[in-house]
């Protein structure tokens, strides 16, 4: 494959993409008495419903030394629930041809299904077992914990590149919420009991925190009276959610080395925390990073790839959190060439920022991320995921429906103002390395003071 | 008397001119039929070829001959008193000022009268060279599923569909690590790498450059048997797509610099997916273990000492085996109709010329004659397992029946092998099966990551006794009829979008010869039996037929 990550930062991108012409479909809102508040919309093309259940909250609300207390809920939420234990819950799915899956993020524990029309009743009654029933098992929370700290142990023996996020998000926002691991460190996971998963459940879930999507092959007012009767009696939550104040910028020049002896290649991310979800020039945001390093002609990729050959991959990514997010570039290239892949992208940060982007740049840009959006909402289930975090974010259709506007309406002006505000500046990064230490420790030490850890400690922070 | 002025005497020189002025207008008339009518352009360029060898006969013929009140005569019999070659000259001089006038009158026409446009759709109906669309005639097939072949064998599926104003392209080239042999390894690979930098009209990124801004994003892939290329795009971008398409299929330009530059991005591929990932060295060694004869034993990616050593011929004569018309399937699906498919790939494609079908890969792999087993040493906490089973190819009948197996031995938390290896008993921290694509006979292969410090023989031995229970007791109808349920929810599924159309029509086409094959799988799952999957297990899962490959730390070795 030579570039299936594109197609996924598309999507990533594309929650906050649109394009004049396709609007979100016509959909219902309902807000319950407990607070509970549905989205729906029917869909005919195919005979399948897709549902997004939402709980706000998440692992921004794990303690430092618990993190990874939500992911693990959801992973234990799905290991029986209802009459049904681990084994029963999982067939009652798999044998109709249904899926159902419990994840957490920073901000949400999100419950997904998609099912087969004719088993639309069941969904709804296995997702309502999942949130209202979970059975959180004792020997189930045991087995999941230690499968989580063997995942994060056969990743550090293997590709590293699926640990980067907790080594970033963890020496860019050192001692915020957002720099615990969502996932948990080896050390966190041993640390956790079973009555933490439990207690987390019972002080944060309840109706009031809770958003359903539902799109696909349905009868709406039938669905509505379904859920009103199922959900609409689900208590609110006991405990208030810890309200977190915005992350800092990240002290900077800092560099980060992990050290994997022997391996052939450096991993990088470098950057800093960037803007919140509520940012308001989005669309130049989303042009700007196009052109940066979203997209396979993006100038990170070209200097790095194309005219270099010095990586299979370089890219750009914009996070934003409810707080503040970060900004990265990302990239890995062989250890012998680990500074001048580096330099190369600073290189091209700073050109960002002094020549910004002309007329015809931007015109590509916006062309690219119109074309590119309506097939990130053309399935059942991509469209209640759309619903469900327009709704969490408390965003309304115009952030969809609009946002081609607002795509038009970028300047070269506009665009050079987001870049200042939000990108930092070449003397103003953390860098985050995995590679082999002993090769590259003394030529990494020109971009700042180097911290540096072994893959094989059990934590992600230094 | 001089010549010239016999010459004129004879209306020799009216003649040529005459001759001149009738050729041109018959030339000029000729050019504008073929425009219109379709003929072939050759057909104008014979009849200059025929009027130019008729010149001099004229000549001699006016030489020669005179017209008398008493017919056409030789000139030396006429009695010059009763000659009325001045006569004659009156007439041609009359008749070329008639054609003049005409052939000024036909080129102001031309300027003033709006071109002639070949009417588009009345065209696909009623000329004579028009389209064979096939329809489909079976029931489950959607009846807006189209297909056409040009003349030099590119065949083209159409499926309309107008729900997003987007398009998904999909060709599929018959080439892949299949056609490859020791010295060229990884050429498929990187020709699909190449097939982005650059044609001899567009510097390398301009066809990147030009597909993003007009709205499109692509990405290709390579397998042991395929190359595909994807293009997802506004349908705004259509007809710039085919002529990026085409120009690439025809005009590639393989600039030696650029082949240097592009092995670099490959090396580090082949780093991230390979060298630096234990589930890709485990991988690349199975294959070569499994298979001793069959090309499959090679890795996709190439052999690293491949990588650097392929020559600029190797290249060429590559791309023009294999990125033949008549080695490609092309599938549109989106917001098009067949016959503007029809009109642009008949202006952009068709001019790509047919070439002798690539050679047959004739190896068999030879039957394992008993268990082959490899061990990787590396500095991993987590050993990992892989154990395969050769099985069929894409095309035989029997893979759905693998298909089915492997959704209830291998899909989900509830599957068999996750709930004893994983959940029960614990030997392993995830187990997934699956079958290779291919069209010679593939792998069926289970792969597990065990916990740190895990029992590999543990976990290989509780493998194989839940294969061997299939073997000997079956499976239940109520399991069969899960994996059935399981099967007909991702048939839908990948029905859900235009690129999940464009990539299951493509595969059945070319992996089963007919992507109508596509539509008949809910109907072949209704009729299979626990007894046929239980035939089909015996004949697979046999320890002579296995290859087992673990990947752990050397101390753990040293143990052992």
């Amino acid at each position: 494959m030579r570039r299936a990550l594109f197609t996924a930062l598309t999507l990533l991108i594309g929650t906050t993409a649109w394009s004049a012409g396709v609007t979100l479909p016509d959909y219902e809102r309902v807000e319950l008495d407990n607070g509970t508040v549905l989205l729906l919309s029917e869909k005919h093309d195919v005979p399948l419903t897709g549902m997004r259940a939402v709980i706000r909250g998440g692992s921004s609300a794990d303690p430092a030394e618990r993190a990874g207390l939500a992911e693990l809920l959801a992973n234990v939420m799905q290991k029986g629930a209802g009459g049904r234990d681990a084994a029963g819950f999982a067939e009652a799915a798999a044998s109709v041809g249904g899926s159902i899956s419990v994840s957490a993020n920073l901000e949400s524990i999100a419950v997904s299904a998609e099912f087969l029309s004719r088993d639309v009743e069941l969904m709804i009654e296995l997702v309502a077992d999942v949130l209202l029933r979970p059975t959180l098992d004792k020997d189930e929370f045991a087995k999941e914990r230690d499968r989580s700290i063997a995942m994060i142990q056969a990743a550090k023996g293997s590709d590293p590149s699926g640990l980067m996020p907790a080594y970033a998000n963890a020496f860019i926002f050192g001692a915020h919420a957002y720099g615990n691991p969502s996932g948990g460190s080896e050390a966190t996971l041993a640390e956790l009991a079973h009555e933490d998963i439990r207690q987390y459940y019972e002080a944060f879930f309840g109706g009031d925190r809770l958003i359903i999507a539902v799109v696909g092959d349905f009868d709406l007012q039938a669905m509505k009276a379904k859920l009103t009767s199922v959900f609409g009696g689900w208590a609110p939550a006991t405990e208030e959610l810890p309200v977190l104040a915005a992350p800092t910028p990240s002290p900077a020049p800092r560099v980060l080395l992990v050290d994997k002896p022997g391996v052939s290649q450096t991993y990088f991310w470098i950057g800093n925390t960037g803007v919140a979800v509520d940012y308001p020039r989005r669309a130049e945001l989303n042009l700007a990073n196009t052109v940066f390093g979203g997209r396979f002609t993006s100038m990170l990729m070209t200097a790095l790839r194309v005219e270099s050959g010095l990586t299979y991959s370089a890219r750009s990514v914009v996070e934003r959190f409810a707080q503040r997010g970060t900004v990265t570039v990302r990239s890995f290239t062989e250890t012998s060439t680990t500074v001048e892949a580096i330099d190369m992208a600073i290189k091209m940060l700073d050109r960002l920022h002094i020549r910004g982007m002309n007329e015809a740049m931007i015109a590509s840009a916006r062309n690219y991320i119109m074309g590119q959006f309506p097939p990130t909402l053309e399935t059942a289930s991509s469209l209640a995921r759309m619903l469900a975090y327009l709704e969490q974010n408390g965003l309304d259709r115009a952030y969809v429906d609009e946002y081609g506007a607002a795509l038009a309406a970028a300047t070269p002006v506009t665009i050079s103002n987001t870049i200042a505000e939000v990108y930092p500046t070449p003397d103003d990064l953390v860098f985050i390395l995995i590679g082999d230490a002993e090769s590259i420790r003394e030529d990494v030490a020109k971009y700042g003071p180097v911290t540096e850890m072994s893959i094989n400690e059990p934590r992600f922070r230094p | 008397m001089s010549l010239f002025s016999e010459l004129r005497r004879r209306n020799v020189i009216k003649v040529a001119l005459l001759y001149a002025v009738a050729s041109w207008l018959i030339v000029w008339l000729i050019s504008h039929a073929v425009g219109a009518l379709g003929l072939s352009p050759w057909v104008s360029d014979y009849m200059l070829l025929l009027l130019a060898i008729g010149f001099p006969v004229a000549l001699i013929f006016a030489w020669v001959y005179e017209i008398t009140p008493a017919g056409i005569k030789k000139g030396v019999d006429v009695d010059q008193t009763q000659s009325i070659v001045y006569k004659t000259g009156q007439k041609l001089n009359a008749a070329v000022a008639v054609l003049a006038v005409l052939g000024v009158a036909a080129v102001i026409g031309e300027k003033l009268l709006p071109e002639f446009v070949r009417p588009v759709p009345v065209a696909i109906e009623e000329i004579p060279l028009k389209p064979v669309f096939d329809f489909s005639a079976k029931a489950a097939v959607p009846r807006e599923i189209t297909s056409f072949d040009l003349p030099n064998g590119l065949k083209i599926i159409v499926w309309p569909d107008h729900d997003i104003p987007n398009v998904a392209m999909y060709y599929f080239v018959r080439a892949g690590g299949r056609n490859e042999y020791p010295g060229i390894t990884g050429i498929a690979h990187f020709f699909e790498h190449m097939m982005f930098n650059g044609t001899k009209s567009r510097p390398q990124g301009e066809f990147d450059r030009t597909m993003e801004a007009a709205g499109g994003a692509n990405n290709a892939g390579t397998s042991n048997d395929i190359t595909v290329y994807m293009d997802w795009f506004p349908r705004s971008a259509l007809e710039t797509i085919f002529e990026l398409e085409a120009d690439r299929l025809m005009n590639l330009a393989i600039d030696p610099d650029v082949v240097e530059t592009e092995r670099g991005a490959v090396s580090s591929e082949r780093r991230l997916r390979v060298d630096n990932d234990n589930e890709g060295r485990l991988f690349e060694q199975m294959m070569a273990t499994a298979y001793v004869a069959h090309p499959y034993q090679n890795p996709v990616i190439g052999w690293p000492s491949d990588i650097e050593n392929w020559t600029q011929q190797d290249l060429e004569a590559f791309f023009k085996t294999y990125y033949a018309p008549n080695n490609i399937t092309m599938v549109f699906v989106g917001d098009v109709t067949p016959e503007e498919i029809y009109l642009l790939s008949d202006q952009y494609l068709s001019a790509i010329p047919r070439q002798h079908p690539p050679p047959e890969i004739t190896t068999v792999e030879p039957a394992q004659q008993g268990a082959r087993r490899i061990v990787i040493e590396a500095a991993a906490q987590s050993p990992l397992l892989h154990v395969a089973f050769h099985a069929g190819a894409t095309g035989d009948p029997e893979t759905l029946h693998m298909d089915l197996l492997l959704a209830l031995l291998a899909e989900g938390d509830s599957s068999r092998l996750h709930r004893v290896l994983v959940e029960e008993e614990q030997l392993a921290i995830s187990i997934s099966g699956m079958q290779t694509d291919g069209f010679d006979p593939g792998l069926v292969y289970f792969y597990m990551t065990l916990p740190p410090g895990g029992d590999v023989a543990a976990a290989e031995a509780r493998l194989l006794a839940e294969l061997d229970r299939i073997v000997k007791d079956g499976v239940t109808t109520a399991e069969l009829q899960k994996a059935r349920n399981l099967r007909i929810a991702s048939f839908w599924r990948g029905l859900q979008t235009i690129n999940g159309k464009a990539s299951s029509l493509g595969s059945f086409e070319v992996f089963t010869g007919d992507h109508e094959n596509l539509f008949a799988i809910p109907e072949q799952l209704t009729a299979i039996t626990p007894a046929e999957l239980q035939a089909v297990a015996a004949k697979v899962f046999r320890t002579n037929n296995m290859t087992v490959g673990t990947l752990r730390s050397p101390t753990e070795g040293a143990a052992e």
